[in-house]
């Protein structure tokens, strides 16, 4: 034991929620969203909500072929849902904006996890207001894990980032839509200058010299998008939306688009007592009108504090993860086009009585997401993880599950899905959340 | 307002066979009348110049016939720099690609899109498709946020043009012109999008008041 040297860590990640069941193969918890006080930044505090009391909320860990139950009590002023974000699961369950749960009520999730979906996930509300409640507070990981992880004995840590906005008293700061500011946040979505990690300012992460981590990264911010970095470092990619890849990929930094996930290996090159940064490197995907200021600066986010003893037994990264079965995109029976607009879909706000799309169970279908714009739009279905084809007719390098793809300005991509169940209507959005709650959604019915 | 179009949204990769199709089964009075609405449509943007930014000039044989900008000397300044070259704030705005191209152009915006673009300044990429009935944000379809679009632009003057001219226009610039793939880059602008400039007080209502006013005489 070496705790004596292991410096303080700030951001130990979020708690695990409690299993109240006691049958095998089933995790069932209780998450209650309430109004809560936050002390979100130094020396205030800040009217917010929270999942049992915490923001993000506690962590969900669940095993491929679990069967789970949420007991949701929504004690929140205002209608809500849970929306298990990348999750394959009955519509019935989805949590969208159909299923709204009323203020004071209860609801009961129920679902089952499915096998070869271990991978990082998250939880958040999605009624019509999504944006105002994830920002309130509302949003939590969701880890599947697999029982024959190729990666397991390394230590893990769950990184949620998020950002926010505050008046000078600590309450949090929305902007009034007929302002400029408004005007300026429903373009580029609310994106704000505190940057949390794990509902903390540049927290500390403690690793030894020698030591690999495997970082869970969740980005639950409203409109930032990450592109993370450690100076003079590479990083292991392992994984993205809907779990590990088939090999690592070294990369030197890495985009996390809102609401995507990415599984990084970390590796300890430090020297013993030294410390570093997690970085946020400069992106554009802005369209020139609404730049901000600052966009060109690099934010430092989170410290990484080397321990003074070293690990003394070399980790071993395996070179193959898991298998990632390819959809086999000649059995694809139509190729439907989206083209996204500033706050649009196909030239349509969203409307939740109208079915955008219709498809059939069974089906392998390809996508064709046309952004015609000059900002990048995130694009996510509900329900569903699917595998990118090609960006701008560029052949993706490897395979990987997403429910998220980022879709750059004036740029297309093109996935692959395979609809073999859970019937119902699902949604499909930016997840810009501002655009989102402003209509920038359809509905995809499967029959 | 009962236009020829039914606003059937057409779109992406299945709009030319779409097109296609309708103009083959369509009958041949419908026919003579779309070909006689492109060929007004044809003489409009001669006449008021749509070439003379959007390139070609009033000649629809000249190269680059409304494929928006291709260099700097087709770009403009907007703001004090365009007197002096140092003076913020400075933004720069293109002239778009009208040709109907899907990728660079306006190929995959409607007809209604680029009708409501020249009646009510908005620019396409960033309005809902729909029949617009008024023009106070966020009622009668007219979007909360409006976009317009970049100076020197002038659809403040050409919004007064009857309906029928404008989806004219639109019906030539969709179905009267071949695509050209040129791409030309985002103009700039302040974040408010133009919104200040664009109020009745700056730029008049539409419609014009009655004739006459304190100025005419009948």
């Amino acid at each position: 034991m070496a705790s004596e040297i292991i410096p303080v860590e700030r951001a130990p990640g979020p708690a695990i929620l409690r299993n109240e069941s006691r049958a095998p193969h089933t995790v069932e918890v209780t998450i209650t969203a309430e109004p809560t006080r936050l002390s979100l930044i130094p020396g205030k505090k800040t009217a917010g909500y929270a999942y049992n009391g915490r923001v993000p909320g506690p962590t969900l860990e669940v095993y491929e072929g679990d069967k789970v139950i949420v007991h949701f009590r929504n004690r929140l002023p205002e209608p809500s849902t849970i929306h298990w974000h990348g999750l394959h699961i009955p519509n019935a369950f989805d949590g969208s904006p159909l299923q709204l749960v009323p203020a004071g009520s209860d609801f009961d999730y129920i679902f089952t996890i499915e096998k070869g979906s271990a991978g990082t996930y998250w939880y958040h509300p999605h009624p019509h207001n999504t944006g105002y409640q994830i920002a309130k507070g509302l949003f939590g990981p969701l880890i599947v894990r697999a029982r024959n992880d190729p990666l397991r004995g390394i230590p893990e840590k769950v990184i949620v980032l998020s950002d926010n906005r505050f008046h000078p008293d600590g309450s949090l700061d929305f902007a009034d839509p007929e302002s400029l500011q408004g005007g300026i946040d429903f373009e580029n979505g609310r994106e704000c200058a505190h940057i949390f990690v794990n509902g903390e300012l540049m927290p500390t992460i403690a690793i030894r010299p020698g030591e690999v981590q495997r970082w869970r990264v969740i980005n639950a911010s409203a409109a930032r998008v990450f592109r993370l970095a450690i100076p003079g470092q590479k990083l292991l990619h392992v994984g993205s939306d809907g779990g590990l890849f088939e090999h690592p990929v070294e990369v030197s930094d890495i985009l996390v688009s809102n609401s995507e996930r990415v599984e990084l290996l970390v590796k300890g090159t430090g020297a013993p007592g030294s410390a570093t940064v997690l970085q946020t490197l400069p992106y554009d995907r802005y369209s020139p009108h609404t730049r901000p200021e600052d966009w060109d600066k690099t934010r430092d986010i989170l410290k990484l504090q080397y321990a003074r003893e070293p690990v003394r037994k070399p980790v071993l990264i395996p070179a193959s993860l898991r298998a990632v079965p390819a959809i086999d995109t000649s059995l694809s029976v139509r190729t439907r086009v989206f083209t996204l607009q500033q706050g649009f879909i196909n030239g349509k706000l969203h409307d939740m009585n109208r079915v955008d799309e219709t498809g059939k169970l069974g089906d392998v279908e390809i996508w064709q997401i046309e952004n015609i714009v000059g900002m990048d739009h995130p694009f996510h279905l509900h329900g569903f993880q699917f595998q990118v084809i090609d960006r701008d007719g560029k052949p993706e390098p490897f395979r990987s599950w997403k429910d998220t793809i980022n879709v750059p300005k004036h740029s297309t991509v093109r996935i692959v899905l395979r609809f073999t169940d859970f019937a119902g209507k699902w949604m499909y959005h930016c997840h810009i959340l501002d655009h989102e709650d402003h209509g920038m959604m359809g509905v995809f019915e499967l029959k | 307002m009962k236009r020829w179009m039914s606003g059937a949204v057409v779109l992406g990769g299945s709009a030319l066979v779409m097109l296609t199709v309708a103009a083959w089964t369509r009958p041949a009075s419908e026919k003579q009348a779309k070909a006689a609405q492109i060929a007004r449509g044809r003489d409009v943007v001669i006449q008021h110049d749509c070439g003379g930014c959007h390139g070609g000039g009033s000649d629809p044989s000249a190269k680059g016939w409304l494929a928006g900008a291709t260099g700097p000397e087709m770009e403009f300044k907007i703001g004090p720099c365009a007197v002096d070259p140092t003076a913020k704030p400075c933004f720069t705005t293109r002239p778009k690609n009208i040709t109907p191209d899907n990728t660079n152009g306006i190929g995959r915006f409607t007809e209604r899109q680029i009708f409501n673009a020249l009646r009510y300044g908005l620019r396409p990429e960033e309005t809902p498709d729909g029949d617009i009935t008024g023009t106070t944000p966020g009622k009668g379809n007219f979007p909360l946020h409006p976009h317009y679009l970049a100076p020197p632009m002038p659809w403040m003057a050409w919004r007064h043009m009857p309906d029928a001219d404008l989806w004219a226009i639109a019906a030539y610039l969709k179905n009267g012109v071949k695509p050209n793939p040129n791409k030309v880059a985002d103009s700039e602008g302040p974040p408010d999008f133009w919104v200040s400039e664009m109020t009745v007080e700056k730029i008049g209502p539409y419609p014009a008041k009655p004739f006459p006013t304190e100025n005419e005489k009948q």
